[in-house]
Formats: C-alpha cells, sequence, structure tokens
C-alpha cells in the first residue's frame, strides 16, 4: 500500500465531513463526547478512504456496532458504505485453503514447532485483538493487515497532528491580531501584557 | 487508475513548480503560485487538490522513518538538491512493482528519485533506484520450474488470483499491493524433501517471513531484532502506540475544536472550487510556516508576506499544506514537541 497525496485527500476530506454530521463544533456537547465522535471520524475516514481491506471492515463493523447505525449513514457516502458493509467474497475462498494447509503443517511440523507456537502464538494472539477484524484471519493474512493498518495508522496520525497544528496555530494568530488592534490604540504595557498572556 | 490522470497535471505544472525548500524566497513564491495555480487549474477528474503541490507519498513515509522528521531541509540536503524541495505538482512515478515500491516505501533517499521532476538529478537517481531492486530480487528465487511442482505452485496462485478480485476492490487511487505474484517459483534446496506438500509449506513460509521482513523495515528499530516472537512485540508496541496517539490527538482536538469553524471549510471542500468568496474569516487564518519548517526564514518571510493580504484569501492554503506536509513533517519529528504543545494548549484554554 502506498500512502499517496490523494489517500490523505480522501481522508482528510472525509474526516471533516464527518466532523460536521456528528457536529462536534457545536457548544453543547461534553468534552468527552465531542473526543469520542472526532476519534470516530477520523477512523472511519482512515478505513474509508482505504478501501476495501480485512481491518477497513472489521472497523467499520465495530464502529456501526457501536453506534448502532445511528450516524453512519450520515458520515458514510451510502454507496460506500454497501460495498464495506458486504460479506467479503474471499472469505469463503480463504477457508478451505487454510485448512487445507493446516492440514500439511501439522503433519510436517507437529513437534519441531511447538516451542517456537507458544512464544509466537501468545503475540499473534495479541496482535489479532488490536487490528480491527483481525479474529478470523491467518498467519499471512494477519501480517497483510498489519501493515497495511500501520501505514493507514500513520497517515491517520500525522494528519491529525498537522491538523491539529494549523488549527492551533491559525487560533494563536487570530489571538495576535485581536491583540495587536487595541495595541495600536492604547500603547499601555498593562494591555501588551495582558493580551500575550492569553494567548 | 484516476491517480494516473491526477498527476498528469501535475507534471504539466511541475517545471514552473520545482523549487527548494531550503530557498526561503522561493518558499514564498511557491506558496503564492500555489494559490494561484489552485483557483486557475482546470478540474480534473481525480479532484482539484491534484493540481497543487505534494510531497510525493514515497517522501512522505519515507521521512516518516527518520526521528528528526521535522527537519525537512536535513533530508533535502542529504538527498538530491531537487529531491525533496519541490512541493508542487511533480507527479511521483510510482514504481511499477509494487513489492519494491513497499520496499521503497521505507527508503528515505529512494523517495527523492521518485520524483520526475528531478531531471536534473538524472545521476543519483538511477543508482538509487538501483539499490532496492538488489534485495528485491531475492525472494522471488527465478527457477526452472519441474512439471510435478507446478500443480501445486498452479493451486496456490490460482486461489490467489481468485482471492485478488475479491479481496482488493480498490478505489481509483489506490496501488495494488505487493505480494500477488502469478508463481511462486521455489527451487527445492539441497537435502530437502521436494513433494508438493512440503514445496507448498515453504512457499508459504517465504510468503510470511517476506511480510515479517517488510514489517520489520516498517517499525522503527525492528531491522536489528532476530526473532519472531521479539519482532512480534516490536509491532504489537508500535501499533498499540499508534492507536494511542489517536486518542490523544483527538481529545487534543476536542480541545481546540470550538474555536475553529469547520462548517466554513465543509462548504469549501464540497465546492471544491470554492473561490475565494467563500470565506471563513473567522478561525482559518493564514497558516504559519513556521510549524511546517523547521527553518525559521522561510517562515518569518512567508508570514509578513501574506499577513497583509486578507485573512480570508490565505484561508485556503492549509488543507493542501496539510496533506503534503502534514505526514512528512509530524510523523514522529513532532512527537517529541507534542508534551510542550499540550501545555500550550493548556494556556489557551
Amino acid at each position: 500500500m502506498q500512502v499517496t497525496r490523494a489517500f490523505k485527500q480522501a481522508f482528510l476530506e472525509r474526516m471533516l465531513l464527518g466532523f460536521r454530521a456528528t457536529d462536534v463544533s457545536s457548544k453543547s456537547m461534553s468534552f468527552q463526547e465531542k473526543k469520542s465522535f472526532i476519534k470516530l471520524s477520523a477512523d472511519v475516514a482512515i478505513a474509508v478512504a482505504r478501501g476495501s481491506r480485512k481491518w477497513t471492515r472489521g472497523l467499520i463493523a465495530s464502529v456501526s456496532k457501536e453506534q448502532q447505525k445511528r450516524l453512519l449513514p450520515r458520515v458514510i457516502p451510502r454507496k460506500q458504505y454497501e460495498r464495506l458493509m458486504k460479506p467479503c467474497s474471499s472469505n469463503s475462498w480463504k477457508i478451505p485453503r487454510s485448512k487445507k494447509i493446516l492440514r500439511k503443517s501439522l503433519r510436517v511440523s507437529s513437534t519441531r514447532r511447538k516451542k517456537k507456537l507458544c512464544a509466537v502464538e501468545k503475540r499473534t494472539r495479541v496482535l489479532r485483538r488490536l487490528v480491527p477484524g483481525g479474529e478470523s484471519l491467518s498467519g499471512f493474512s494477519l501480517l497483510d493487515e498489519t501493515l497495511d493498518y500501520v501505514l493507514s495508522l500513520r497517515a491517520q496520525v500525522g494528519l491529525m497532528q498537522s491538523l491539529l497544528m494549523t488549527c492551533e496555530a491559525s487560533k494563536r494568530r487570530a489571538h495576535e491580531l485581536k491583540c495587536t488592534s487595541p495595541e495600536t490604540k492604547a500603547s499601555t504595557v498593562g494591555n501588551r501584557g495582558r493580551c500575550g498572556g492569553i494567548p | 487508475m484516476g491517480s494516473a490522470g491526477s498527476y498528469g497535471v501535475g507534471t504539466g505544472n511541475s517545471g514552473a513548480y520545482v523549487t527548494e525548500i531550503s530557498e526561503p524566497a522561493r518558499f514564498e513564491e511557491e506558496i503564492r503560485s500555489l494559490i494561484q495555480a489552485r483557483f486557475d487549474a482546470p478540474p480534473v477528474s481525480g479532484g482539484s487538490f491534484t493540481a497543487l503541490l505534494g510531497l510525493s507519498a514515497n517522501q512522505a513515509v519515507g521521512l516518516l522513518h527518520e526521528p528528526g522528521a521535522g527537519e525537512i531541509s536535513a533530508p533535502a540536503a542529504s538527498s538530491s538538491p531537487t529531491g525533496l524541495g519541490h512541493p508542487l505538482g511533480c507527479s511521483p512515478t510510482f514504481p511499477s512493482n509494487a513489492a519494491l515500491a513497499e520496499r521503497a516505501a521505507s527508503f528515505p533517499v529512494f523517495a527523492a528519485a521518485d520524483s520526475p521532476a528531478s531531471s536534473s538529478d538524472g545521476g543519483p537517481s538511477p543508482p538509487l533506484k538501483a539499490e532496492p531492486p538488489d534485495p528485491d530480487s531475492s525472494p522471488p528465487l527465478p527457477v526452472p520450474f519441474d512439471k510435478p511442482r507446478r500443480p501445486a505452485k498452479r493451486k496456490d496462485c490460482e486461489k490467489q488470483k481468485a482471492k485478488g478480485p475479491g479481496k482488493k476492490i480498490k478505489t481509483a487511487e489506490e496501488q495494488t499491493e505487493g505480494d500477488q505474484l502469478p508463481y511462486v517459483h521455489v527451487r527445492a534446496r539441497r537435502g530437502q524433501a521436494t513433494d508438493s506438500h512440503s514445496l507448498a509449506e515453504r512457499a508459504r513460509r517465504e510468503k510470511i517471513n517476506a511480510r515479517m521482513k517488510l514489517l520489520q523495515e516498517l517499525v522503527p528499530g525492528c531491522s536489528k531484532i532476530t526473532g519472531t516472537a521479539l519482532v512480534l512485540d516490536e509491532i504489537i508496541n508500535h501499533v498499540q502506540s499508534l492507536q494511542r496517539q489517536v486518542e490523544f490527538l483527538s481529545m487534543r482536538l476536542a480541545a481546540v475544536n470550538p474555536r475553529i469553524d469547520f462548517g466554513g471549510l465543509d462548504s469549501f471542500l464540497m465546492a471544491e472550487r470554492g473561490p475565494l468568496a467563500a470565506s471563513n474569516g473567522r478561525g482559518e487564518a493564514a497558516l504559519d510556516p513556521v510549524s511546517w519548517s523547521s527553518d525559521p526564514a522561510p517562515g518569518t518571510g512567508l508570514r509578513t508576506d501574506l499577513r497583509p493580504s486578507q485573512q480570508s484569501s490565505t484561508a485556503w492554503v492549509y488543507p493542501y499544506a496539510l496533506i503534503d506536509h502534514g505526514t512528512s513533517l509530524f510523523g514522529y519529528g513532532a512527537a517529541n514537541s507534542v508534551p510542550l504543545n499540550s501545555n500550550q494548549s493548556k494556556t489557551d484554554l
């Protein structure tokens, strides 16, 4: 997977749409609610921007379970929602194959792998819990989805950070501008100090 | 792919917009021309952002790997001169080999070779491009295949191919994922069984090991670790830390949010060719270039330039800069500055 500019653009657009849909800018929400809605918007945005992967489906499924389909229809456009929510057709192929390979691997390397399996198995289990939708994934697909998920998480974190920086910077700028205009009128040290103290 | 079409516009403009971030004066020009270009460029199928500057995505991901990713000037100096400094419109040509592309994403230096705009740097880029193919050639061992092995591989690859279309319902902007090779040619090593079962088994193991290697390269500090369990440990830690970061950032966004009116920005995004008239003068002042680059010189130069101009006219600059500079500069470089900012935001509130 490549983190393309189009991907980042799609993510940003969706996240901002999600902000609007969940109305986080209103004054009437509690802080916790706002935070959870922002996180929801961001997660849904990254999932939709990525497209159809196992972890994106898992993510959207868990979100819709939590939200009970209250907000999602507004946050995601209907078409992509349907596409993401329909059961993946590849699952039926995967299961017979993994059974065959499991049988083979059991036959070939049962005793040799036991010690290794314990340590790796524990961690695989933890990883399955971390990656959304990872419960039903086998070894290779789990790593594949983890790779994808890590890349998307990074993009998400980076973009959210930059959004935050911009918002804070613009807020600071707005305050500065507000402060400078009364300064020109009343050039008292006290005034300036006050503006500086309340950025 | 839609991305190919959209990058075409970028190439058309790239000649005018190739600059270096290390040059303060040209950074200003570039931002100004960005504003103009954004509203002059014809709409492209991929969307209106496409006409604009952007660090190539490989660079962005590559820069993520650098601990001091906030310093865009340092990587620019180390890589080719025009490599990183061309935020505008150059169409990055992603390598067609997707497995290569994945590896490429982790080579910061290689990112510079992606941009066609670095035409003056024809020298460094071919040798740079030559590097990643070398390590990448080892996993798919070329081999004269035997007939009895073929059915096993065929089955595998057919099922993979069948899985392919179902699994990858791609949007226009996505690239093909790495490892869907049509054939997995595996040579039976000396002293190893050659029956189809163990071969399939070995092929599967090779695949898993290849993925593990990719993950190792992706997660910082993992390449020195040997042993699957420890590597998985690191991966788990990394994923957990990223998830925690998302939570933390959403909390901070919630804190800062009431001041910013996102409604205006939405109308802008919807319109997609939002003229400057659709302005939201309240919270979205000009982007602070000091945030974007560690070099103070372009920042101050830019700020003095943009301040006299209307607030609204510069209000739309930042979404593009966000996209283009966001992940590169703030991937991990800002991780250190996050605690600082949290203190600041507390005083803000």
